[in-house]
């Protein structure tokens, strides 16, 4: 096999066994070539000389410790629990969330405040309130955001099930427990449809959910 | 720098190795050495049912196996031997922590290997993020080498390793993983989730860069830089 100096890249790059002996050859009748080959070969050389073994007899004791301390808090915790500790929830976004919380009771404070007058003739209010036209509206926004919201958890489905890297696996957990928490909350929310509280708390849990699939969706770009 | 700074003593370097061939230069990924951690090797799949059974034997075979090399990279990807500790150390945690969405489509040691370079780029960004906010300067800082116990030629292991840093963040990873770490390529590729063919050409850019920066410096007079 002949080689010449203008295939000595595409050797470098991906030649094959009978490519690399043709380029020696070559190279021992080519200066440049053979200063080329050299010079390819000692980086490849100084490189496995940067092999070292660093010595740190107390590492390993040190990762074991670690791992039994995390086996040991591996315990059963609630959904709250769960999600409020999900490491890559950000600070940022758990400041939000406690804002957002902070913000839902002090409106469900004062609107309970402001109609605490109708506390007087409750059947009257809640049956006022169950008709209302306004909680419909809410309820059927909620079903619409809900519904798009499935939407997008079907568009990012192929890509939470097929990638099996760590960052993939955290959204999987992190919808599991957002699941679990919207579950959690539209069966209290169910059973006490006037709680503006509990609806506060149901859509900012969507809202996460969005924002996790939309994250979710990004990693595939 | 200049790339006379980073001048290898070529000539006897090439005297001194002649002979000695190359499978990792001449014959690519045909004659590759025996890497440990290869799919389908019965360690690596003792070790992965070991972790995936909850059992801390197995973590501890894959540190006594591969935590040389893991402290290895992490050093020439962070720069000083602390923070590759710290690294392998996080490693290790989430490996247990995700160990249940390991599917076996890599081998087991490549998987660890995938968390480690992350967890390494993880530190490296809060590095930088932390001195950004110490200096108020946005520039990504290269990993600085600490010194380091001589060696048989500490010239030409300086040189490299000073010229390393200037390499983009990709290309220092896949020449660590493949020339120093001696993953093959396709183990790369799974890694840095890219193709095998991209693992390959990232590596010859890195190469022909380290080349240019390592150019002797007639050579440089020569073609008038």
């Amino acid at each position: 096999m002949n080689i010449t100096c203008q295939e000595r890249d595409r050797i470098f790059l991906d030649g094959t066994p009978e490519e690399w002996a043709a380029l020696e050859l070559h190279a021992e009748a080519c200066r440049e070539c053979g200063e080329e080959l050299h010079a390819w070969k000692n980086l490849s050389i100084a490189a496995k000389e940067m092999r070292e073994e660093p010595d740190s007899p107390q590492l390993w004791s040190r990762i074991e410790a670690s791992l039994n301390q995390h086996a040991s808090q591996k315990k059963p915790r609630s959904i709250w629990q769960r999600l409020w500790n999900w490491t890559p929830l950000s600070v940022g976004w758990q400041t939000a969330l406690a804002a957002a919380m902070v913000l839902a009771l002090a409106i469900s404070g004062g609107y309970l405040w402001t109609h605490r007058g109708n506390n007087a003739r409750p059947e009257e209010g809640t049956a006022a309130l169950l008709q209302s036209p306004a909680l419909r509206e809410v309820e059927k926004s909620e079903r619409a955001y809900e519904q798009a919201i499935e939407h997008l958890e079907t568009e990012a489905k192929p890509q939470l099930q097929s990638g099996d890297s760590p960052l993939v696996a955290s959204y999987r957990e992190k919808l599991m427990v957002l699941d679990g928490a919207i579950d959690e909350l539209r069966m209290q929310a169910g059973q006490n449809p006037s709680n503006a509280h509990l609806r506060r708390q149901l859509l900012a849990m969507y809202q996460e959910k969005q924002q996790t699939l939309q994250d979710v969706l990004e990693t595939k770009r | 720098m200049g790339a006379v700074g980073l001048t290898l003593p070529w000539g006897a370097r090439i005297s001194s190795v002649e002979g000695e061939g190359d499978s990792r230069v001449a014959s690519s990924e045909v004659q590759q050495q025996e890497v440990p951690g290869g799919s389908g090797n019965p360690e690596d799949a003792a070790i992965a049912t070991l972790c995936l059974g909850g059992d801390h034997v197995g973590y501890e075979r894959l540190f006594r196996w591969q935590g040389t090399r893991m402290k290895n990279l992490a050093r020439h990807l962070l720069g000083t031997q602390s923070d590759a500790e710290d690294a392998v150390q996080e490693t290790f945690l989430k490996i247990q922590r995700s160990v249940g969405t390991f599917r076996g489509q890599s081998s087991f040691v490549t998987w660890a290997f995938r968390i480690l370079v992350n967890t390494c780029h993880d530190l490296r960004r809060s590095r930088v993020r932390r001195k950004e906010n110490a200096t108020g300067d946005s520039e990504e800082l290269p990993p600085s080498q600490e010194p380091r116990a001589a060696v048989t030629h500490p010239t030409l292991k300086l040189a490299l390793e000073r010229a390393l840093v200037r390499l983009t963040q990709h290309q220092r990873d896949v020449f660590l993983l493949y020339e120093v770490e001696g993953f093959r390529h396709s183990e790369i590729a799974n890694m840095l989730e890219i193709t095998e063919a991209a693992s390959k050409n990232t590596l010859f850019q890195a190469k022909k860069n380290l080349r240019g920066m390592l150019e002797p410096p007639s050579r440089v007079r020569e073609v008038g830089l």
